[in-house]
């Protein structure tokens, strides 16, 4: 008895300490009042950490690159949007049905998608993607380009500011800390397996197929989540821009930058390409943004398959990253 | 109702030609490299531009501008193949996968570069036999479409006889078939794979302007084409030149069809929802044996 409640109270790992105390800096940040403009930078790069960790559990431990994921963002945003709109429902409370729904159409596409491999899952996720902007376009209760309008929290806008920034925080602390989980489960080195060799993952007695079905449901489900929080906050909605294909694009981009076979390779991806393309915009044309980003996808894929950390893996081989690096992932140090 | 519905199948037959013409390119580099090439249609959309200026700029007609436009798409093709895809393939552990990051990339590089440079606006493009039409019977044919069909024919038919006839066509497909018995019969390998990759983007020149008669383009415009090139290269049969051809006519017929029983704004979700169905129950192809 006592052997088994002081195992469980054990300290934490050093990665989970440096993560933890991470977020609790980044949560006090609002004590020190920064600039409305800060805030809702910050805001931005937590959302799209969410977006690119909750990515990373099918794209990257089960390696099956989604192309579509705006598509579980803006189910989740209409979700929580339309509720508050229609009914008055507060999003707040709504905000576990924006990721039901999203898990839901997941399962729906996903049971006869994961069936493709490769390049035809990207290929049909990307249409779907393409087709769940037409439907929300033109479905007439969305009021389609013309967007719907919500109203905004009863508090000034500063606070309203704050309260978004803590709770996309949160939201990133729990993608983080279920993508971190994953790499110590039975689920995690499944994915793993599979994504290293599907059929031979299938003799061993994986069931690939409930595996993956999981794991999107899942990643469909963090991803609704965060759209939900993100329409509240934009109080403005249409399907051009969280059904758009640059959104799916980007998570992509980010977990791939960063590193999609650690648990938080999409999270540093994301920080750092939040800030370049926020220079980026801020100093250029939108499109230069973009070819810029575009570009980086194209160095990415040539001279760092593995990400970001992979020359981290390399030249940091501290105690931090030999614990936080994923039981099943290659060694890197051997390329 | 009839009359409509012939109306818009013949039109749909025409269109459906500019669509093969525009995916052939894309089945042949997937076919035999195993790279799907997502900037393919970008190519296309540049060729459109290309056509698009040499007309209000010096007004020279696409059609006589093409001649000049291919040696160029052909050279981007071969730079594309040796800079990026060979390169890419030397690390990659999944090459479709990483060719298809890359080739986005590439694509949103291509579709940036040119808003930049020509700005979003939707482009329509006038040429002289704009606005002529022929009477067929009691069908109505527009000269631009006939002009699309015209090209469409020219071409595909010119790719096949490449393949079958000449040496370097028959090398092309002997690696399509089997790339290891090609390589042993003294095939170079690479150079084939350039070879291809030439003909394909050039080829994606001649599907862009055909387009560029039919619809009006911008930048973005190149994701929509992709769609068609995806469902007439998957009902077609990833390779096969006469696969393509008929799978575009083909979709021509149902794009045809789907615009006279479908409201406009949902005709796009009947190619989504055929294309995904397409996926899932014969990734292969339908037309292939």
């Amino acid at each position: 008895m006592w052997r088994v409640l002081s195992g469980s109270f054990a300290l934490p790992t050093p990665d989970v300490m440096l993560g933890i105390g991470l977020a609790l800096v980044c949560a006090a940040v609002p004590l020190a009042t920064p600039s409305a403009y800060a805030l809702s930078f910050l805001f931005t790069v937590f959302m799209y950490g969410a977006l690119a960790g909750s990515w990373n559990i099918i794209g990257g431990y089960a390696g099956y690159l989604s192309f579509g994921h705006a598509a579980f963002f803006g189910l989740g945003a209409y979700t929580t949007a339309l509720l508050l709109f229609y009914f008055g429902w507060s999003p707040f409370l709504t905000l576990p049905l924006a990721g039901a729904v999203a898990a839901l159409f997941a399962a729906l596409v996903g049971y006869p998608c994961l069936r493709l491999r490769g390049p035809y899952f990207s290929l049909v996720t990307l249409i779907l993607g393409l087709a769940m902007y037409s439907l929300a376009l033109n479905l007439p209760f969305t009021q389609g380009s013309t967007g719907l309008f919500l109203p905004f929290l009863k508090v000034d806008v500063y606070t309203s500011h704050i309260i978004f920034y803590e709770i996309m925080l949160a939201l990133l602390v729990i993608v983080t800390a279920v993508l971190r989980q994953i790499t110590h489960t039975k689920m995690g080195v499944g994915l793993a397996a599979i994504r290293e060799d599907e059929d031979a993952a299938g003799t061993l007695g994986v069931d690939a197929t409930r595996l993956k079905l999981q794991a999107f449901m899942l990643s469909a489900f963090l991803t609704g989540l965060v759209g939900g929080v993100y329409s509240y906050y934009k109080s403005y909605l249409d399907p051009s821009f969280v059904f758009a294909t640059s959104i799916s694009i980007t998570i992509v981009l980010m977990a791939l930058f960063g590193g999609r076979l650690t648990w938080y390779g999409p999270l540093v991806g994301a920080v750092t390409l939040s800030v370049v393309n926020e220079v980026l915009t801020t100093q250029a044309p939108p499109q230069t943004a973009r070819i810029v980003f575009g570009a980086l996808l194209i160095g990415v894929i040539m001279f760092l398959p593995d990400g970001l950390m992979s020359i981290a893996q390399r030249l940091l081989p501290t105690l931090v990253m030999r614990r936080a690096q994923h039981p099943a992932a290659r060694d890197e140090t051997a390329l | 109702m009839l009359y409509e519905l012939a109306q818009s199948l013949t039109s749909g037959l025409l269109i459906g030609s500019a669509l093969a013409v525009l995916s052939v390119g894309f089945s042949m580099a997937w076919g035999i490299t195993h790279v799907l090439n997502v900037a393919h249609c970008a190519f296309a959309v540049l060729a459109a531009y290309l056509g698009y200026w040499s007309l209000s700029l010096w007004g020279i007609d696409p059609l006589l501008a093409l001649p000049a436009m291919l040696p160029l798409f052909f050279a981007l093709g071969v730079a594309m193949h040796r800079l990026l895809i060979r390169t890419a393939a030397r690390r990659a552990h999944d090459l479709g996968l990483a060719t298809m990051v890359l080739t986005f990339g590439l694509g949103v590089v291509m579709e940036n570069g040119m808003q930049l440079a020509w700005t979003p606006d939707p482009r329509v493009l006038k040429t002289a036999y704009s606005s002529l039409t022929f009477s067929v019977g009691p069908l109505i044919v527009q000269a631009p479409h006939l002009v699309a069909f015209g090209l469409a024919t020219l071409t595909i038919g010119a790719l096949y006889l490449f393949a079958e006839r000449t040496f370097a066509g028959k090398a092309v497909r002997a690696v399509w078939q089997q790339p290891m018995g090609a390589a042993l019969s003294g095939i170079n390998l690479d150079r084939v794979t350039t070879i291809a990759y030439g003909l394909a983007v050039a080829t994606s020149a001649v599907g862009g302007v055909a387009m560029s008669l039919l619809y009006t383009f911008d930048p973005a415009t190149h994701l929509n084409w992709l769609v068609y090139v995806f469902l007439v290269v998957i009902l077609g049969g990833v390779g096969s030149i006469l696969g393509s051809a008929l799978a575009g006519l083909i979709i021509g017929l149902i794009i045809g069809a789907s615009s006279v029983f479908v409201p406009l704004a949902w005709n796009n979700l009947v190619l989504f929802g055929l294309l995904i169905v397409l996926l899932l129950l014969r990734p292969q192809g339908l037309l292939q044996r």
